[in-house]
């Protein structure tokens, strides 16, 4: 196994506020890692400082060290192509108001893919990959937005694979989903996981415990324990993991 | 318990009342005269002729082998001229199928056809002005040549011209005006910080939204019609009317931009699109309808302008044939009928053209309004 | 493994010039009220400063002259600025009491069908060009004063007060409904729960809270009817000399005077225009301040 991403240090403000504080983390490659922790506790600004959706929020300043694959992403890079290698899906789902297929096209097109049958393959491919091809094939031309809450979050996650990422950031992506749906995109990320590394941010610790292989609790902007997730579900080092894994608080 | 209003509320309630009332009325009041003196006037001929008369002499081919050979079926009209004197004349009631009226031409050689509604002063020379339809069949009769010389006179009192000044003026101006506005419009929702800027911009747009018509024509005047010489001209008329039209435009589009959710962008730049290509293919066809709604309330102001106008782009009731003509407006023409020339029927009627135009934009803008409200 | 993030510049750069593209947009909508305040300043100040070309004429003599002769060289406009004022302050009075009862009814006692029927009929009130009102106001107010008149003519102080009431009317209307559409339900439940009634919770309650939009809509409406031109030159009369002392005077607003006669006016005679163009403007400006301290203090509020 390698290392995707190592963060060293790393805080992070909002203007005054501290909201990451010396995080230090290794991430695997090609493994699912979940990231709980109560609301407000920094999971989603830590997720979101992975693909430097940050640097869109007025004030933000970033400390210390994100490497993936050994390079650090708040040197000179381009974030576009950076977001490239980084896909993100959203807590609701956020299909733009057009047809599926320009929805799943949109990213290869923003990165100059023009040939038609070229972006007719990796829309078929990325909607299969996303298990929701047999769904949608024959209603590609509608609008994405006429489909139920649980597709349209599979259609976003085809729009983030069709740009071929290495990691796919989920923040939430379940919760605003029916149990059935949920039940779909645990799948997905378990199938994705043999190609790519996916990160997790979820406030349900059954859906942790049941498809991530790492698991981070973050508790007031600090990573207070990471590990094995059979680990932190059963034998956690850390009073606060277990208190909040049991449900004392939070 | 039962419900009672005494006396004191029951009079609040009749003026309340009383005052909604008056604003209605008025609206109806105004609406009813502007329509009975105005719709009366409105035909084919109101909308598509001229405004002023104009007089030339054609040569007509005849037809041969037909009972009327010119196959103009005339008839007699009483004219008003200025001075309240009225001479009857020989009018063009309609024209025969066979006959070779359309392929007339006037003396440079160029085609003018007669048509329906034109007068004729003269045939081969000779005035026929107060003669009987009778009299001047015989006239016609008694030509031997396989061609007349016509004297004819085109009828005005038509609004084209100012149809089409004002349609120019809304293509000229929204030319400018639209870009501008929503390129400044995307500054101010999808780039700038909030601060002094914003504020100085935001300052400006109000202000130029507080600055009176006839303000804007004393500038428009100083600036475009004589500093930068256009003259009153179509030009002038534009541009000072693309400056008017600004906080119109640059509000309407950051209203709809603002409205464009936030996890659009979100997803578009989570995708690595960069910010001209998530602005331009997913934010602005998103916010489109409040872009068009903007448009809209632009074309009912140039529609509606006449002080701005009157002063930049003249008074001339004709089609400018280029951007450094003068041309009026219909708004501006009913101005000047109503002013200059006491006109107050040709005025409403084309008041009511006028009228008629903003409630088709009001409707229009209410629809693609209740289309954005449901996204 | 691991795609290359290296910088594109040209990439950058598109970006960059995009921005500036946006930004200089941006900075016409200044430079515009910047140029109108320049222009209009520069060369209605012309005639004030010794040594212009085409004549000067004397500041005081200008502001208080009650005579406009251009032929015989008077140009004074203090009459033109008394019937500015008389005739603004005469449709403030009667039109916004119309129009905040009006927006009354619209926003807190009407049927839902009824507003449907009233708003629309509200925004085309709005929506009418001022020549149809000037028309409206020539065939229909001026015969009418006539009637009621000594003066020969209907054209007069009093056609111009009616044409502007009714101008106003949908500013005022539109912007107190919003001002009273702001007023939190809560404050309407608290005066109810005490058991206060409909009209009482509307005058007690809601429209003090509703001041400063309402207050907003009247400043607006002062600032609408003193920039109108086209509907009271049809209206006014423009007598060349006098204060107005009826209501049934014949006046001439301050715009009228430039709309009137710009057209065929020179030298000197178009320089006292465009100075006259500098009095309304600066009334305007005095305005539109006024009414940015309105609308800022309730939003620190």
């Amino acid at each position: 196994m390698v290392n995707k991403f190592s963060i060293k240090n790393l805080d992070m403000y909002y203007g005054d506020f501290q909201a990451l504080i010396n995080v230090n983390m290794e991430i695997l490659d090609k493994e699912i890692t979940a990231l709980i922790g109560p609301s407000g506790c920094g999971k989603s600004t830590f997720l979101r400082t992975l693909n430097r959706m940050n640097d869109l929020i007025e004030g933000v300043r970033v400390e210390g060290e994100i490497l993936l694959d050994g390079e650090n992403i708040y040197k000179d890079i381009d974030v576009t192509k950076l977001r490239t290698r980084i896909g993100m899906v959203f807590q609701k789902p956020n299909p733009f108001p057009m047809s599926v297929y320009d929805n799943v096209a949109y990213g290869p097109r923003a990165h100059g893919i023009k040939k038609k049958a070229e972006l007719d393959e990796i829309v078929e491919k990325s909607l299969r990959r996303a298990a929701i091809w047999d769904e949608v094939k024959d209603r590609i031309k509608k609008n994405a937005l006429s489909l139920s809450g649980g597709q349209q979050q599979r259609i976003c996650i085809a729009r983030a694979l069709a740009v071929d990422p290495e990691v796919l950031l989920m923040d939430e992506p379940t919760s605003a989903l029916d149990p059935i749906s949920t039940l779909k995109v645990e799948d997905l990320a378990e199938e994705l996981k043999k190609d790519i590394t996916i990160i997790i941010v979820t406030h349900n610790m059954q859906q942790a415990a049941r498809i991530s292989d790492k698991t981070a609790f973050f508790l007031n902007g600090e990573l207070i324990e990471f590990d094995e997730t059979d680990i932190i579900f059963s034998v956690p080092k850390d009073k606060r993991t277990e208190d909040y894994i049991t449900g004392r608080f939070g | 318990m039962k419900k009672k209003i005494n006396f004191k509320e029951g009079l609040i309630y009749g003026i309340i009342g009383v005052a909604t009332l008056f604003t209605i009325g008025i609206l109806v009041f105004i609406l009813g005269f502007i329509f009975s003196k105005g719709l009366p006037h409105l035909d084919s001929h109101f909308l598509t002729s001229q405004f002023d008369s104009t007089s030339a002499y054609v040569d007509v081919k005849l037809s041969e082998g037909t009972e009327n050979p010119l196959g103009l079926i005339l008839g007699e009209m009483t004219l008003k001229e200025k001075g309240s004197i009225e001479k009857q004349v020989i009018v063009v009631k309609d024209i025969e199928k066979t006959s070779l009226a359309e392929s007339a031409v006037n003396n440079k050689g160029q085609n003018l056809a007669i048509s329906k509604n034109d007068i004729i002063n003269r045939i081969e020379g000779e005035n026929v002005e107060g003669k009987s339809v009778d009299e001047v069949n015989q006239i016609l009769n008694s030509i031997n040549a396989d061609k007349v010389t016509l004297r004819i006179t085109k009828q005005g009192g038509g609004i084209f011209p100012m149809l089409m000044t004002t349609l120019m003026m809304i293509g000229l101006a929204l030319l400018f005006s639209v870009p501008i506005g929503v390129l400044a419009a995307i500054y101010l929702v999808e780039y700038a910080k909030p601060g002094r800027f914003v504020n100085l911009v935001r300052f400006a747009t109000e202000s130029l939204a507080g600055i009176p018509s006839i303000i804007y024509g004393l500038f428009g005047m100083i600036l475009f019609v004589m500093t930068l010489n256009f003259g009153y001209s179509l030009l002038a008329g534009a541009l000072t009317l693309s400056i008017i039209l600004l906080p119109v435009i640059i509000r309407q589009t950051e209203e709809s931009l603002k409205a464009v959710p936030d996890s659009y962008r979100e997803a578009s730049f989570g995708l690595g699109a960069n910010k001209i290509y998530t602005i331009s293919r997913v934010i602005i066809p998103t916010a489109m309808p409040g872009i068009v709604v903007a448009i809209i309330l632009s074309i009912g102001r140039i529609v509606g302008e006449s002080a701005a106008l009157l002063l930049t782009a003249g008074t001339a009731a004709k089609i400018p044939s280029s951007l450094f003509e003068s041309g009026s407006t219909l708004t501006v023409k009913a101005y000047t009928l109503a002013k200059e020339e006491a006109n107050i029927e040709l005025a409403s009627a084309i008041g009511s053209v006028i009228i008629i135009i903003i409630l088709i934009l009001n409707a229009l803008s209410k629809l693609l309004s209740r289309k954005i409200t449901k996204i | 493994m691991g795609k290359d993030m290296k910088l594109d510049r040209k990439n950058e750069l598109k970006e960059k010039l995009a921005h500036y593209l946006f930004l200089f947009n941006a900075t016409v909508a200044i430079i515009s009220v910047a140029a109108i305040a320049f222009f209009v300043f520069y060369r209605g100040l012309q005639p004030f400063i010794p040594g212009n070309a085409e004549g000067t004429y004397s500041l005081i003599d200008f502001l208080t002259g009650l005579e406009w002769r251009p032929g015989e060289g008077k140009f004074g406009i203090l009459y033109m600025i008394v019937g500015s004022l008389l005739a603004t302050t005469g449709a403030i009075v009667l039109g916004v009491p119309i129009g905040i009862l009006t927006a009354v009814f619209i926003a807190e006692l009407a049927p839902k069908w009824i507003r449907t029927v009233i708003k629309p009929a509200v925004e085309l009130l709005a929506g009418i060009p001022s020549v149809i009102y000037g028309l409206f106001g020539l065939g229909i107010i001026v015969p009418a004063i006539m009637q009621l008149s000594s003066q020969p003519q209907g054209q007069s102080l009093l056609a111009v007060i009616l044409v502007l009431m009714i101008m106003i009317l949908p500013t005022v209307i539109t912007i107190t409904e919003s001002a009273i559409k702001a007023v939190p339900d809560s404050y309407r439940e608290g005066s109810l729960g005490l058991g206060a009634t409909k009209l009482y919770t509307v005058f007690r309650v809601v429209l003090p809270a509703a001041k400063s939009g309402i207050l907003a809509g009247v400043v607006l409406g002062i600032g609408r009817a003193i920039g109108e031109t086209m509907a009271v030159m049809l209206v006014a009369g423009n007598p060349i000399a006098g204060l107005p002392t009826s209501i049934f005077s014949p006046v001439r607003p301050l715009t009228t005077n430039i709309a009137m006669e710009m057209s065929y006016a020179f030298g000197l005679h178009q320089e006292m225009l465009f100075a006259t163009g500098v009095v309304l403007f600066t009334f305007i400006i005095i305005i539109n301040l006024i009414l940015n301290r309105i609308t800022r203090g309730s939003e620190l509020k």
